[in-house]
């Protein structure tokens, strides 16, 4: 399953990434109140020619369907990869080519 | 290879020696800050999180978010920073736990975030950001979240 959508333009040595994960982030609080179960992602890793180039630890506080942009300075043709964990330890990657 | 992307080649190849191995590898703050995360107030976990060092407020951060939101679940905001930083936090009081999220910035890297936040409530928004020579830096907005979302 894979519930993450991305997306790498590179402009003049400049990579623009924006992905979007399928996640509730119900935090502990949120999850009793709609009687679901405490899901979110703990963080988020992005991976370019085996070095990272993006990373953050999140909490149930970001918003549903967490929505991320960033840059960094990468080339043409080389592929990004993105690797989510949630609170479960449960891990999930997937990758794409830099437009 | 033209002069600009040989330097910008350099750089990146000196930054990759300059660096120690371990930042080729993620850090979990997770687990190495555990108590930060379930602070209930951004000041006790801006402390656990980057010790009881002094804050410094900067106009060299960018934190762009809109003064009034309408829909608190989802709130966009950005980073951008020109300096060279370390990691940048997010912190806000309006939720149980104030920590939100901890990006940390590879070496060489470009801060320019852009990341949806939810807030139950009106409240500050503390962006804590560390510098690599150890300073820490601020900037705080607080944000309007309508209730209801009718934008009024």
């Amino acid at each position: 399953m894979s519930n993450m959508k991305i997306k790498a333009k590179e402009k003049g040595g400049v990579v623009k990434v924006k992905m979007m994960f399928t996640s509730l982030m119900a935090d502990k609080e949120e999850a009793e109140k709609k009687q679901i179960a405490v899901e979110y992602i703990t963080q988020i890793v992005g991976k370019c020619n085996g070095a990272v180039v993006f990373e953050v630890t999140t909490s149930g506080f970001m918003s549903e369907n967490p929505l991320f942009k960033f840059s960094f300075k990468g080339k043409k043709g080389d592929t990004l990869e993105i690797t989510t964990t949630d609170n479960s330890g449960k891990t999930e990657t997937d990758s794409e080519k830099i437009k | 290879m033209d002069r600009r992307k040989f330097l910008g080649a350099s750089v990146v190849a000196v930054a990759a020696l300059v660096a120690p191995v371990t930042n080729l590898q993620a850090v979990d703050f997770r687990a190495t800050k555990p108590n930060a995360w379930t602070a209930e107030h951004s000041p006790e976990a801006i402390k656990e999180m980057f010790g009881a060092g002094g804050l410094k407020t900067t106009d060299k951060i960018k934190f762009t978010a809109p003064k009034l939101a309408e829909n608190g679940g989802s709130i966009p905001c950005n980073i951008k920073s020109d300096l060279d930083l370390e990691s940048v936090a997010i912190f806000q009081d309006a939720n149980p736990r104030a920590a939100t999220a901890v990006f940390t910035v590879p070496v060489g890297g470009i801060v320019n975030y852009d990341f949806r936040i939810k807030m139950r409530k009106t409240a500050v928004v503390t962006i804590v950001a560390k510098g690599r020579d150890g300073t820490l830096y601020t900037v705080a907005k607080e944000i309007d979240v309508s209730i209801g979302g009718c934008g009024g």
